[in-house]
């Protein structure tokens, strides 16, 4: 545990070595405080500031970290690269200082830094932060239209600027992508599990045009600032793939705020599902069949036993001392029953 | 049910998350915060799941029991033997794993099938309300 008011001289010389080579800071700037946020669990987050002379304001920045122990076996460079690749799109996302790959850094492993954008995150889990979101919802429904149409504008990239940026899934790729991981990390046999993979085989939709995929697209994952959103954030497990596995994965009772407790019934705990398809098919011209939606919400139940499996396996071979590892545990009869209804039992 | 980390798992990792906290130096950042915070709704999650895991253990072989002996399934009558047997919930879903295997090629016994789903789905709600339940504390009541 560091003190939130010391700084790491060793983080601090790694982010400015970095920031330096990517010309965003000058010979005499200094970190000035360095402080590690909650944070994800498959990258380690810290909130540093830039002071240098030779600029009238701070640099804001965050590091973006892989550490040894993360739960998703992606690729930093790529979701760097992915940042890169989208800073001229319609999607507000901050703009990058520079990628150090090596796994030997201050920082655990490999990092980069972007900047830090105005706003802040909702837990859609607190009852609060789920108020505001329906609120929002009865009244201006600036964060419903936001929210699709961001996602909408994710899917419209040009795949072809993507290229090396984004690994190319499939639906029977992704499918055994994430059985795959299943298998190496499962500590003990599912059978609501097993059935829902053979589900989501039976039910195969037919492929449409693959388009950039952000794969954990939830309002989470966006900073909200003046009731619009201000950003859209990890993309670490973007691909390019089905667009309609953002659909389906947002629409889980689990982003909704269902933990143990019932959450919003509002999508995502943003905007209610009819209108949120309806304005997603008119922003993309691309229809939405709600069977087909929840197969992909199926596949994303299974993807999130797949990383909350790993997290767990790497917490229970001592690899990872990350407690919120082990209190995901508790995330599975949630998950199992978000599969069971949209399997129809 | 069928669950990844042992209870005494569980616990041990709460107590190195304390000590941890314990043994740190100075004001505890945001991510610090955050596991401390982890470990107190693990505790939580926990004790209600020792209180609720024998009667839904007891609910769910039950049931099963029903189901599979009013099931010809050549492979009903083992996994009725093995959920009868079953220690707790993971040996419970060893069983069911491997039945309903069996049990999605064709000619098999699908009604049972979609009774062990009506089950799993029941269980699984079952689970999150019981979850969802405080703590009892000595003289409080629940």
């Amino acid at each position: 545990m560091s003190a939130a008011s010391e700084v790491d001289a060793a983080k601090a010389a790694a982010a400015l070595e970095l920031v330096r080579a990517a010309g965003a800071a000058g010979a005499r700037a200094e970190v000035s405080s360095l402080t590690q946020l909650e944070g994800g669990w498959s990258r380690h987050t810290y909130m540093l500031t830039v002071t240098d002379p030779e600029r009238p304001e701070p640099l804001q920045l965050i590091a973006r970290v892989r550490p040894e122990d993360s739960v998703l076996d992606t690729d930093l460079g790529q979701e760097f690269a992915i940042y890169e690749a989208i800073e001229d799109e319609p999607i507000p996302s901050p703009a990058v200082h520079g990628y150090e790959p090596a796994e030997e850094t201050p920082f655990g492993g490999p990092f980069f830094l972007m900047d830090r954008l105005p706003g802040k995150a909702v837990n859609v889990w607190r009852q609060r932060d789920r108020d505001e979101l329906t609120a929002n919802w009865e009244g201006s429904r600036s964060l419903a239209e936001d929210f699709v149409d961001r996602m909408a504008a994710i899917h419209l990239v040009d795949p072809r600027k993507l290229a090396g940026a984004a690994v190319a899934r499939d639906f029977r790729q992704t499918v055994a992508h994430w059985r795959g991981i299943y298998e190496e990390i499962r500590l003990v046999n599912d059978p609501v599990v097993e059935e829902a993979y053979a589900w989501v085989l039976d039910n195969e939709p037919d492929p449409v045009e693959p388009r950039l995929v952000h794969g954990d697209y939830r309002i989470g994952n966006c900073l909200i600032d003046e009731g619009r959103l201000s950003g859209v954030l990890d993309w670490e497990l973007s691909s390019i793939g089905d667009p309609r596995f953002d659909l389906g994965y947002m629409s889980l009772d689990y982003h909704r705020g269902r933990f143990v407790t019932p959450g919003s019934p509002l999508a995502g705990a943003v905007a209610e599902d009819e209108w949120l398809h309806a304005r997603y098919q008119a922003a993309t011209g691309q229809p939405v069949d709600r069977s087909v939606v929840n197969v992909f919400a199926a596949l994303g139940a299974l993807m999130l036993f797949s990383i909350m499996g790993t997290g767990l396996k790497l917490y229970a071979n001592g690899e990872s001392s990350d407690i919120r590892a082990a209190w995901s545990r508790f995330v599975f009869p949630g998950l199992r029953a978000d599969l069971a209804n949209l399997m129809g039992w | 049910m069928f669950n990844a980390l042992r209870t005494d798992e569980l616990i041990a990792g709460m107590g190195t998350t304390m000590r941890a906290a314990a043994a740190a130096a100075g004001p505890a950042d945001e991510y610090a915060r955050g596991q401390l915070l982890s470990a107190f709704s693990v505790s939580r999650l926990l004790a209600a799941e020792v209180r609720a895991t024998p009667g839904l253990l007891a609910w769910l072989q039950g049931e099963l029991d029903a189901a599979l002996a009013a099931s010809a399934d050549p492979a009903a009558a083992l996994a009725r033997e093995r959920v009868a047997a079953a220690a707790d919930g993971t040996e419970v879903g060893d069983a069911l794993v491997d039945l309903l295997a069996e049990l999605r090629t064709e000619g098999r016994d699908q009604e049972l099938r979609e009774r062990l789903h009506a089950i799993l789905r029941e269980l699984a709600a079952r689970e999150l309300a019981a979850l969802a339940a405080r703590p009892e504390r000595r003289g409080q009541g629940s």
